[in-house]
């Protein structure tokens, strides 16, 4: 494939691991060349039927400018054979709707299809279907919530019309299963109906997730430690009702009367090994569900065999209080946001007993990465900052965002991303925003 | 004596005279002379100096003491006749002598040179020696019989000579024999003529050698004597006496010098002796002196190719360099001069430049140092100040996380123990609880009036902070305890059983509402000051949460009061104090009590009711304070952009002070002290606070700035604190002169909070 410009040129071999492989073959490519020029390149050397958009990688970088300027910022000479992975890539977000919130949404969630769930600083639990019509609102919590997610059953996919579970964590010490109804016919409103409170922290509950067979959730909390619940809903309650003092007992009881459907549950499992705030608390993926991954203000990230409750591995970072954690799809890559205005990502997959475990790289950020979600694929993952603008990364290249855009001008804090079927549900300070964010070309076909 | 040389000159006289009459003759004498030796040849020596003989005897006869002396002095001629024999024969041929004669056409004298007879022997030059072996050695011929040879080529034979005896008797009984000498040349003896011999005289006796010069010639009248007297003298002064005469001062140091002569006080010739001798010195062998020598000129710059009158062509500027020159400023130009090209050396002009080229030069010399200035022998990397570098101070607050917002100007905050709410309280009464985290309000309080300050109880097991507002301190309970916790605080605050109140009455009330008016919204105790007391704008807690000291700007005791939270009682720790309280602090760990008045910190001891000592921190108007965790270091801040620095055991006086441009000494670990300048805050210092847990510092001020510092303190007794600074934090805005009010450390985590005058709260993360 001999170029016909006349500028300088330098070789070039194409790799890839998408399902376009290229054969191995040497490419001169006049240096003037941006990514465009290149995409357009490996399209006609496929000849493929439907344009696809590639993004280039040149030593886990992606290309931005042209290849000249790139060999200048990075000191290559135009005679070095450059090996340039091609990745397919990420559209351009697309804004799709804006669900404002009287208050802060501190939670959002996307796993219901067709509705989005979100967990706002009033305290209120609310269900929105993707034409914005409000489903469900329920005042979950008398303070705010922290912290949403549906307890998964195998087959709540296929089941329309069954009650969802969903997890809830407030600030109000405690974390509920309420279990949501949401009707089929538009025009009803939905129904939920708090099942049971989940009794074990003495701080603000930071975060609840659950495992995927949908058959235990854990909560993590300020007070250091990581409750293991099962979804089974008790019958009675299994926390003795706490001492009340004489003089406060009409408060309390002003607060039963909200509440008295819902039966206290105690924990199956308690973790405790952190020693600062647990920020938040996730399960593995399906390959590994027996491992449990925490990070927490202590700048550590844990890795807990929830079989036996013991911590497996401790990953410590020096002054990084974490503050959102995920893993990757195949389950081997753990990323952490901490309050340094870093993303770490961590290999998990070496289950080696030393402390030190030096991380993969760090995404840089401008502000504070409050969230982050990661996509279906290995390598992609959002961010959400204080600065207002969520950010989508691609792992093998950590210098810079593949793409970011702003939500609700860039004044307002993004609090909880949550990523799922190619929509990026962002909740923050000025309530919810949906985008359109496809993973690759395929997971949108 | 005076006789004796007035004879001889007398003599003289006359032979001068004598001399003058006969100059012509002798001259022609000896013209004659030469013409007879060459004639006469060998055979007729002795009877030319016969002849000649009274021509001298005239001179010689006329002193008998000179006679004997030229007698002494004839064997040294003889001796001498050998070596030098062509000096005598050219002396035979003496100029021609001139004579003076009376003109007869002008009457005066004129000298009259002889007649140069126009023949061929005239010139006595071309005269013919009878040897002709011309100018050689001639004891080439001591061995030979003959001397050389005539023109004819006969050879010439030397004369006879006596022997010793003949000689002796030659001596004896010619008596010309001591006026001859021994011509070479002849291998004979010759008699000297009259002006020879006159001339040996001259030179023996230290005269004048030329006959003809007369040292005492008549003078010469050409302004005075007769007929020549001036008729108009130049002054019309008479004569002065001393003209003529003589001097009695002079006369009389004369006779001084004659005296101390005569004593013996002054020996004319002294004999000398070493010391008066002179000394002299080596001076190319000694060492140098201990001084450097001085120094060479600079040399001027040597000419360069392009100073050629025909430098080559790449020399040669452009039009476009050349206008670029012009255009120059003079003292901006590589060079003062243009390169030019002239085709030959005789059209190069007159050099212009010269008198400023060595006015240059004159400049230069003038200016270069005459002393060699001795290098410093320091390391200049030594002197660079050896910082910690910033980034291996860390972790401390580097960015603003979040930004929490009050309608109004906002004055105090504080963070509560566990490091994760923040209450703020504004200008309008408003208190704002929030995570410091996230920014959220989770909770508002409302007061009437100002909130002047806001400190969270430091107890870990129960949980409130109290709030002062006007006239009054509030304690407020955050929502969301945890049972044990808030059972607790109440307990705390709002006891079943109340303490006995004391004996005397305190003017502060302590009032808890009544519990089925429980609220969040409202303070669960209350503590009334005295009216008129003001705002309270300062409160401290003591470190165990059951003591806490608030100071009002007014109201008598200086506004200072103490409370105590278990036995629900007040009281004024001072009756009276000097100057107004600014401040108060609880020592970490010892029961000491400092208080900060406008100049002065004094430190209390509570246990002993003592006065332990006073800082002086030289700050015109104290504005903020703070005790490091350790106790034994305080930092005071004033309104005068002035922080100090205190060693609690070391001194009453700072022993760090940075001012708005302070120069920071620092003392590494190998006692090498290094400074830099250091720009502080430029206008009044507002708050300080010492981070309870990392070794860091903050400081606000009305300049809109925060400034981090490191501080590290030393367990060790000699070593200094360290003091770095971190980070200079922009972000709030000043609004009426205001900047930044009170900044508070998160306990937890190096987050800072801070609180500005535009009503924004901000959190610094790391």
């Amino acid at each position: 494939m001999a170029s016909t410009s006349t500028g300088p040129s330098c070789p070039i071999i194409f790799t890839t691991q998408t399902a376009y492989p290229l054969p191995t073959q040497k490419y001169l490519i006049p240096t003037n060349w941006k990514r465009f020029q290149l995409s357009q390149l490996v399209n006609k050397a496929l000849s493929l039927s439907k344009p696809v958009p590639f993004d280039f990688l040149i030593r886990g970088e992606v290309l931005r400018t042209s290849l000249a300027e790139w060999c200048a910022e990075n000191g290559v000479g135009e005679e070095e054979t450059l090996e340039v992975e091609y990745i397919e890539s990420a559209l351009p977000p697309q804004k799709m709707t804006d669900i404002p919130h009287e208050d802060w949404v501190s939670s959002v969630s996307c796993s219901i299809q067709g509705y989005f769930l979100t967990g706002s600083y009033d305290g209120i639990l609310r269900v929105f279907d993707y034409s914005k019509n409000v489903v469900l609102s329920t005042l979950a919590h008398s303070a705010p919530i922290t912290s949403v997610c549906t307890v998964s059953s195998p087959d709540d996919a296929v089941n329309e019309g069954k009650p969802y579970l969903v997890a809830t964590a407030s600030q109000d010490l405690s974390a509920q299963l309420v279990e949501v109804s949401l009707p089929i016919d538009l025009s009803k409103q939905g129904e939920s109906r708090t099942l049971a409170k989940l009794h074990l922290h003495t701080a603000p509950v930071t975060s609840v997730a659950s495992d995927h067979s949908g058959s235990h959730i854990l909560t993590s909390s300020w007070d250091m430690l990581i409750g293991l619940w099962d979804t089974s809903i008790p019958t009675s309650d299994e926390v003795p009702e706490p001492l009340v003092a004489e003089r406060d007992r009409k408060r309390r009881r002003k607060l039963d009367a909200s509440e008295n459907k819902s039966k206290k549950k105690a924990p199956k499992a308690v973790l405790k090994s952190h020693t600062a705030r647990v920020s938040r608390v996730t399960f593995g993926r399906e390959a590994r569900p027996n491992t449990v991954y925490s990070c927490g203000f202590d700048s550590t990230v844990r890795l807990w065999d929830v079989e036996n409750g013991v911590c497996t591995q401790t990953i410590s970072a020096s002054e990084k209080p974490f503050l959102d954690l995920s893993l990757t799809a195949d389950g081997n890559i753990v990323a952490a946001s901490s309050t340094d205005r870093t993303i770490t990502l961590y290999d998990v997959r070496t289950n080696n007993s030393s402390n030190i475990s030096s991380s993969l790289g760090s995404l840089p950020h401008p502000a504070t990465p409050s969230s982050l979600a990661l996509g279906s694929t290995p390598h992609h993952l959002i961010s959400g900052g204080y600065d207002g603008v969520v950010r989508m990364w691609d792992l093998r290249s950590t210098k810079s965002a593949m793409t970011s855009f702003k939500t609700w001008d860039g004044h307002k804090k993004v609090l909880s991303v949550d990523w799922k079927r190619g929509l990026v549900g962002v909740g923050g300070e000025g309530g919810l925003e949906v985008w359109k964010a496809t993973e690759d070309t395929r997971g949108s076909q | 004596m005076v006789a004796d040389a007035q004879l001889t000159k007398k003599r003289k006289q006359s032979h001068y005279d004598d001399d003058n009459t006969s100059t012509f003759k002798d001259a022609v004498d000896i013209e004659m002379l030469s013409e007879e030796e060459g004639d006469e040849g060998d055979d007729g020596l002795y009877d030319g100096e016969y002849e000649n003989f009274p021509g001298i005897d005239v001179e010689s006869d006329e002193e008998d003491s000179e006679f004997e002396d030229i007698e002494g002095e004839e064997d040294r001629n003889d001796d001498e006749e050998e070596d030098s024999q062509d000096t005598d024969i050219e002396n035979h041929h003496v100029f021609p002598q001139a004579k003076d004669i009376i003109s007869d056409i002008t009457g005066q004298p004129k000298r009259v040179f002889p007649e140069i007879e126009p023949d061929y022997d005239s010139d006595s030059s071309t005269e013919d020696a009878p040897n002709r072996v011309g100018n050689i050695p001639m004891h080439w011929y001591d061995d030979l019989p003959h001397v050389g040879y005539d023109m004819d080529g006969k050879s010439v034979l030397k004369p006879a000579r006596g022997d010793e005896l003949d000689k002796f008797l030659e001596t004896v009984e010619d008596p010309t024999a001591w006026t001859s000498a021994f011509d070479k040349n002849t291998q004979s003896d010759k008699p000297l003529t009259s002006e020879e011999l006159d001339l040996i005289r001259r030179l023996y006796e230290n005269e004048v050698p030329d006959a003809e010069y007369d040292p005492y010639e008549p003078t010469t009248e050409w302004f005075t004597g007769k007929g020549k007297e001036e008729v108009m003298p130049l002054s019309a002064a008479p004569e002065p006496k001393r003209r003529w005469i003589p001097s009695k001062w002079e006369k009389k140091k004369v006779m001084k010098i004659v005296r101390a002569i005569r004593q013996g006080r002054i020996v004319p010739n002294k004999p000398k002796t070493a010391t008066a001798r002179p000394q002299f010195y080596a001076i190319w062998s000694e060492t140098s002196a201990s001084y450097a020598p001085p120094l060479p000129a600079p040399k001027p710059a040597l000419p360069t190719n392009a100073e050629s009158y025909n430098p080559p062509e790449e020399y040669l500027p452009t039009a476009e360099e050349r206008r670029k020159w012009e255009e120059m400023e003079p003292e901006d130009r590589e060079r003062d001069y243009l390169p030019h090209k002239y085709p030959s050396l005789r059209l190069v002009p007159g050099y212009d430049r010269f008198i400023k080229e060595r006015f240059n030069r004159q400049l230069d010399l003038y200016m270069a140092p005459r002393v060699q200035r001795v290098k410093l022998n320091i390391d200049p990397e030594s002197l660079i100040p050896k910082l910690p570098s910033p980034n291996s101070l860390k972790p401390f607050p580097t960015y603003r996380s979040l930004r929490f917002q009050h309608p109004d100007l906002a004055r105090c905050i504080s963070v509560s123990p566990d490091g994760a709410w923040v209450v703020s309280g504004d200008e309008k009464g408003t208190v704002s609880l929030w995570e410091i985290i996230v920014g959220r309000e989770v909770k508002r309080w409302k007061f009437g009036g100002k909130i002047g300050a806001i400190q969270w109880c430091p107890r870990n097991d129960a949980n409130y902070f109290v709030v002062g507002s006007e006239d009054a301190l509030h304690c407020l309970v955050p929502p969301n305890l945890p049972q044990t916790v808030y059972q607790a605080t109440l307990e705390t605050l709002a006891p079943t059983n109340l303490p006995p109140t004391p004996e005397t009455p305190s003017p502060v009330k302590w009032s808890t509402p009544v519990s089925n008016s429980w609220t969040d919204e409202t303070p669960l105790l209350t503590i009334r000051l005295p009216s008129g007391s003001g705002l309270p704008n300062h409160v401290a807690w003591h470190r165990k949460g059951d003591y806490m000291a608030s100071v009002c700007t007014g109201g008598s005791q200086g506004g200072v009061w103490i409370h105590q939270i278990s036995r629900r009682h007040s009281q004024a720790p001072f009756k009276k104090v000097k100057g107004n309280v600014q401040l108060v602090l609880f020592h970490p760990l010892k029961p000491h009590f400092f208080v900060a008045t406008q100049q002065y910190v004094r430190m209390y001891n509570l246990s002993e009711q003592k006065l332990l000592k006073t800082l002086i921190p030289g700050i015109k108007w104290i504005s903020s304070m703070d005790v490091h965790p350790s106790g034994d270091h305080l930092i005071v801040g004033g309104y005068d952009r002035k922080l100090c620095w205190f060693d609690l055991e070391l001194s009453d006086k700072p022993y760090k002070i940075l001012r708005c441009v302070s120069v920071f000494f620092l003392c590494g670990t190998n006692n090498q002290s290094s400074f830099w300048l250091y720009r502080y805050h430029s206008r009044a210092i507002r708050s300080l606070q010492f981070h309870p847990i990392y070794p860091l510092f903050a400081s606000s001020s009305d300049d809109g700035t925060i400034q981090v510092f490191h501080a590290r303190v030393y367990n060790d007794l000699m070593t200094d604190p360290l003091i770095v600074p971190l980070k200079i934090l922009r972000g709030h805005g000043v609004a009426n002169g205001l900047g930044v009010l009170q900044v508070k450390w998160c306990s937890k985590h190096p987050w800072l909070v801070s609180a500005g005058a535009d009503g924004g709260i901000n959190v610094w993360c790391s």
